[in-house]
C-alpha cells in the first residue's frame, strides 16, 4: 500500500496546495495518509514512505520547519538517494537551500540540499501565470501549468536541475530558465494551483514515480478537460502574461 | 519627488522657504474640494460613484494629504478581514441615531485614497474640521500607509482570516503590517475568540469582546482550513474546546498553558427565538436586540457595543439604536416568481471564508433547494486564466447536503468549479456546468416547493440581472 507522508500541515498549509494530496488520495483510494507536526519526528525517517509532501507557508513557519528538519537530514538525503519521491510546492522548497534573505540583509540558514538562496521582498508581492514543459517516465513532453503568488525569488547557484523547463511566464527568478528544482525524485517547485489538481498528468507522473501501476486522477474526463482548456489559454500568443 | 511641479521656479522658490508642503496641501485640497462636488452633482447623473478619486487626486498632488487634512478629535478605526462593514455600519447608525455627528467612509472605499477622500469631506475650505468623530473603515492593507497620519484612539478589529492570496498572502503577513502599523497609545476592541488578531500589541491598552459558551458548540473543525492551529508562543498543537469556524473559537495550549483571553464585552446568551442577546459588559448583564442571528454577526454586533461602550453610550441607547436597525441587505435579496421563491446571495470570490460562510448558511437553511452558482471573476488582472486555488481551501463539502438537489455552475471556469464540486464528494447527477448564463435554462429543473438561490461573486454583481432573467425565464418555461 502506498503512504503519503503530509509534513507540518498545521502550518504549511496555504493557497488550498495541500489539496493535490487530497486529489491523489482520491485517485488511489488505497493510500495511506499520514500527517506530521512540527513537534514529531518524521515517519521516513524510520519508516518506508513513498512520498513526502509539504506544502507553501507563512514566512515566520518556514524557520519552524527548517528546525523542525535539521536534525532529520541525513535521513532525508538518504531517502532522496533510495528514489524516494519529495514534493514540495510553493515557499516549502526554499528551507532546503542555502539561506533566506531577509529584507534587511539578515538570513535565516537553510538546510543547505542545494545552494542558492531565496530572497524575500515582503511589500512586493509576485503573482503570475508559468508554463513549462518536463519529460516523464517514457520520455514524452509534459506541458506543466502553474500559478505564482510569492513574496520571494530564488537566486544562485543550485547545483541541482531544474525541475520545469520554462517556457512562459518567470521561472525560479525572473531571469532563470528554469523553474523549480530537481534532485532524483525531489522535486520543488513555487507553483501553486494546486499543482495536482491542475495537472492531472503531472499528478499522474507523481503516482507512477512513486510506484503506482497503471494510474488514473480522480475524475479524469473533467480534469484533463480544464487542464486542456487551461492549457490553450497558458499557450494563447495573444496573451501576455 | 517627480512631477510637473519639480522643475517650477516656484517650487524650488517655496521648497527653500519650507513652504511647498503648504502650497501642495493647498492645490490638493482645492483640487479634491472641487472634485467632490462635480462628483456629488454629476454622480447620480452619471451613475457613477468614483468615491476615492477626489482622496486620489489629492494624494496625488500632495503625497502627504493624510497629514496635512484637518481631522475629527477622535478616530475609531475598524478593520479585520470579515465583518468591518457590518460593524462599522451598526457603529455609525447606533451613534447617528443617538445624534451624533459622524464623519464617515462608509459610502466609499477604505484604502488611503477613500479615507482621503471622507477626510475631504470632513473639513471647511479652510481646513478646519467639522466633526468631532471620524468612524472609518480601513483595509487592512492599507495600515501602513494610514495609521501614519491618521491616528485612530480605538480600533475595533473583527478577525483576521485568509483573504485574497493574490494580495494579502495569509493572515499572519496581515498581522504583521497592522502591528507594525498601529500607534502605540490606540485602545484596540479585539476579539477574544481569534487568536490571530487578538495578539496584535500586546503593551497597548485593549478591551476584549467575544461570545461566551453557547449550546451547539462543539471542538471539532468543520472547515478545511484553520490558521491558528499551532501555538504562538511554543508552536505546539493547539487544543479548542469550542471552534466555531475557520480559527474563531477558544483554545488552550496544552504545552504552554496560553489561554484564548477572557472576554470584557461577552455575549452570554443567544436567544434566537425572541431575538435578544444578553451581554455582560459591566456589573450586571444587558439585554440587546439581536440584529442578525448568523454567528458571524453576532460578533459584529458584540464589537459595536464593546467600542460603543468605550465612547460612552449608554446600555440603554445603544440598545434603543438597535432595536430598529438590520443587517443592510445589499448582499441579499428575495422574491418569488410564479410561487418559485428566489433568494440571491452575493458573496466575495477569491476570499475562502466568506464563500464557505455563505455556503453554510445557504446549505443550512430548511427545505429543497436548486443552486446557480456564478463566483468566477473574470476581471482578475493578473491570471488572465485565473487562479482557483481558493476553492480547495472554501468549503464546498458544505453543499453536499441531499436537499440540494441540483447545482448549475456558470463561467468559463465552470469546469474547474464543476471538478472541485466532484471532489467534494456531490454526486455528479446533481451538478451541471454551462459556459453561459443561457445556459441556466438548459439545467434549472424548477418546481413548487424547491427554492432556487443564486450565490454569485462581487465582481458579477453587473451580470446579476441576466442572471435572474434566466432564472425566470427557466420558471416560465417550466409552465408550472
Amino acid at each position: 500500500m502506498m503512504r503519503i507522508e503530509v509534513l507540518y500541515a498545521e502550518t504549511a498549509n496555504l493557497y488550498g496546495d495541500n489539496f493535490g494530496i487530497n486529489y491523489l488520495k482520491q485517485s488511489l483510494p488505497e493510500v495511506e495518509i499520514i500527517h506530521t507536526g512540527l513537534t514529531e519526528v518524521p515517519r521516513f525517517v524510520t519508516e518506508e514512505i513513498d512520498l513526502v509532501y509539504m506544502g507553501p507557508m507563512p514566512e515566520s513557519s518556514q524557520e519552524l520547519a527548517i528546525e523542525a528538519l535539521r536534525p532529520h537530514m541525513e535521513a532525508v538525503r538518504r531517502r532522496i538517494d533510495e528514489g524516494k519521491v519529495f514534493l514540495m510546492t510553493g515557499n516549502a522548497f526554499e528551507i532546503f537551500g542555502a539561506y533566506i534573505e531577509n529584507e534587511d540583509g539578515t538570513r535565516i540558514p537553510g538546510l543547505e540540499l542545494f545552494g542558492g538562496y531565496a530572497k524575500r521582498r515582503m511589500m512586493n508581492r509576485f503573482n503570475g501565470m508559468f508554463l513549462g514543459s518536463m519529460q516523464d517516465m517514457d520520455g514524452q513532453e509534459l506541458k506543466i501549468l502553474g500559478f505564482k503568488s510569492q513574496f520571494t525569488h530564488f537566486y544562485g547557484d543550485t547545483g541541482v536541475d531544474f525541475a520545469f523547463k520554462r517556457l512562459r511566464g518567470k521561472g525560479l527568478n525572473p531571469d532563470a530558465e528554469g523553474e523549480g528544482v530537481r534532485i532524483k525524485n525531489f522535486i520543488g517547485t513555487y507553483l501553486i494551483g494546486p499543482l495536482l489538481v491542475v495537472n492531472p498528468l503531472f499528478a499522474v507522473y507523481i503516482m507512477k514515480l512513486c510506484g503506482a501501476e497503471d494510474p488514473h486522477p480522480a475524475f479524469e474526463k473533467t480534469a484533463m478537460e480544464a487542464y486542456e482548456v487551461r492549457l490553450k489559454e497558458f499557450t494563447d500568443p495573444e496573451h501576455q502574461y | 519627488m517627480k512631477g510637473w511641479y519639480n522643475r517650477t521656479e516656484a517650487f524650488v522658490y517655496l521648497e527653500k522657504r519650507g513652504n511647498i508642503h503648504v502650497f501642495r496641501f493647498i492645490i490638493a485640497l482645492c483640487a479634491g474640494k472641487i472634485l467632490s462636488f462635480a462628483i456629488h452633482v454629476l454622480g447620480p447623473i452619471l451613475h457613477k460613484n468614483g468615491t476615492h478619486l477626489p482622496g486620489n487626486i489629492a494624494l496625488k498632488i500632495d503625497p502627504l494629504f493624510l497629514r496635512h487634512i484637518g481631522k475629527p478629535e477622535t478616530i475609531v478605526a475598524v478593520t479585520g478581514t470579515n465583518g468591518k462593514t457590518t460593524t462599522n455600519n451598526l457603529i455609525i447608525d447606533a451613534l447617528e441615531k443617538n445624534g451624533y455627528k459622524v464623519l464617515s467612509n462608509r459610502y466609499g472605499s477604505n484604502v488611503d485614497s477613500g479615507i482621503a477622500s471622507a477626510l475631504l469631506q470632513g473639513v471647511s475650505l479652510f481646513n478646519r474640521p467639522k466633526f468631532k468623530l471620524g468612524i472609518l473603515e480601513v483595509d487592512e492593507r492599507s495600515s501602513l500607509r494610514v495609521y501614519k497620519y491618521v491616528h485612530p484612539k480605538y480600533v475595533v478589529v473583527t478577525n483576521l482570516m485568509r483573504d485574497s492570496l493574490m494580495r494579502n498572502a495569509h493572515p499572519q503577513y496581515i498581522f504583521d503590517i497592522i502591528e507594525q502599523a498601529l500607534p502605540d497609545d490606540a485602545t484596540l476592541i479585539l476579539n477574544a475568540d481569534d487568536l490571530l488578531s487578538n495578539r496584535l500589541k500586546p503593551q497597548n491598552p485593549r478591551i476584549y469582546y467575544g461570545i461566551g459558551h453557547q449550546p451547539g458548540d462543539t471542538a471539532e473543525s468543520r472547515n478545511l482550513i484553520n490558521d491558528v492551529q499551532i501555538c504562538p508562543n511554543c508552536h505546539s498543537k493547539l487544543q479548542y474546546h469550542i471552534l466555531r469556524y475557520n480559527s474563531i473559537g477558544r483554545a488552550v495550549c496544552p504545552h504552554c498553558g496560553l489561554t484564548s483571553p477572557e472576554a470584557d464585552v461577552c455575549t452570554l446568551k443567544i436567544d434566537r427565538e425572541d431575538r435578544v442577546l444578553t451581554m455582560r459588559l459591566g456589573a450586571a448583564p444587558f439585554d440587546f436586540p439581536m440584529i442578525s442571528d448568523s454567528i458571524f454577526n453576532i460578533y459584529n454586533e458584540t464589537a459595536a457595543v464593546a467600542l460603543l461602550d468605550q465612547l460612552g453610550l449608554s446600555h440603554e441607547k445603544i440598545a434603543e439604536a438597535f432595536s430598529t436597525m438590520q443587517v443592510v441587505k445589499s448582499r441579499y435579496r428575495e422574491d418569488k416568481v410564479r410561487g418559485i421563491r428566489i433568494l440571491s446571495t452575493m458573496t466575495k470570490g477569491w476570499i475562502a471564508p466568506a464563500c464557505s460562510a455563505v455556503f453554510d448558511y445557504v446549505s443550512q437553511l430548511p427545505g429543497e433547494k436548486q443552486l446557480v452558482l456564478y463566483l468566477e471573476d473574470p476581471t482578475d488582472p493578473i491570471f488572465y486564466s485565473e487562479l482557483l486555488a481558493y476553492t480547495f481551501e472554501t468549503d464546498f463539502e458544505f453543499l453536499n447536503k441531499d436537499n440540494i438537489q441540483r447545482i448549475i455552475v456558470i463561467g468559463k471556469r465552470a469546469r474547474d468549479f464543476y471538478l472541485r464540486m466532484l471532489l467534494a464528494g456531490i454526486p455528479e447527477e446533481r451538478l451541471a456546468w454551462t459556459e453561459t448564463i443561457e445556459g441556466i435554462k438548459r439545467y434549472l429543473k424548477p418546481k413548487f416547493g424547491v427554492d432556487i438561490h443564486i450565490l454569485y461573486d462581487l465582481h458579477q454583481a453587473v451580470h446579476y440581472d441576466q442572471i435572474r432573467a434566466n432564472v425566470i425565464a427557466a420558471i416560465e418555461e417550466a409552465k408550472l
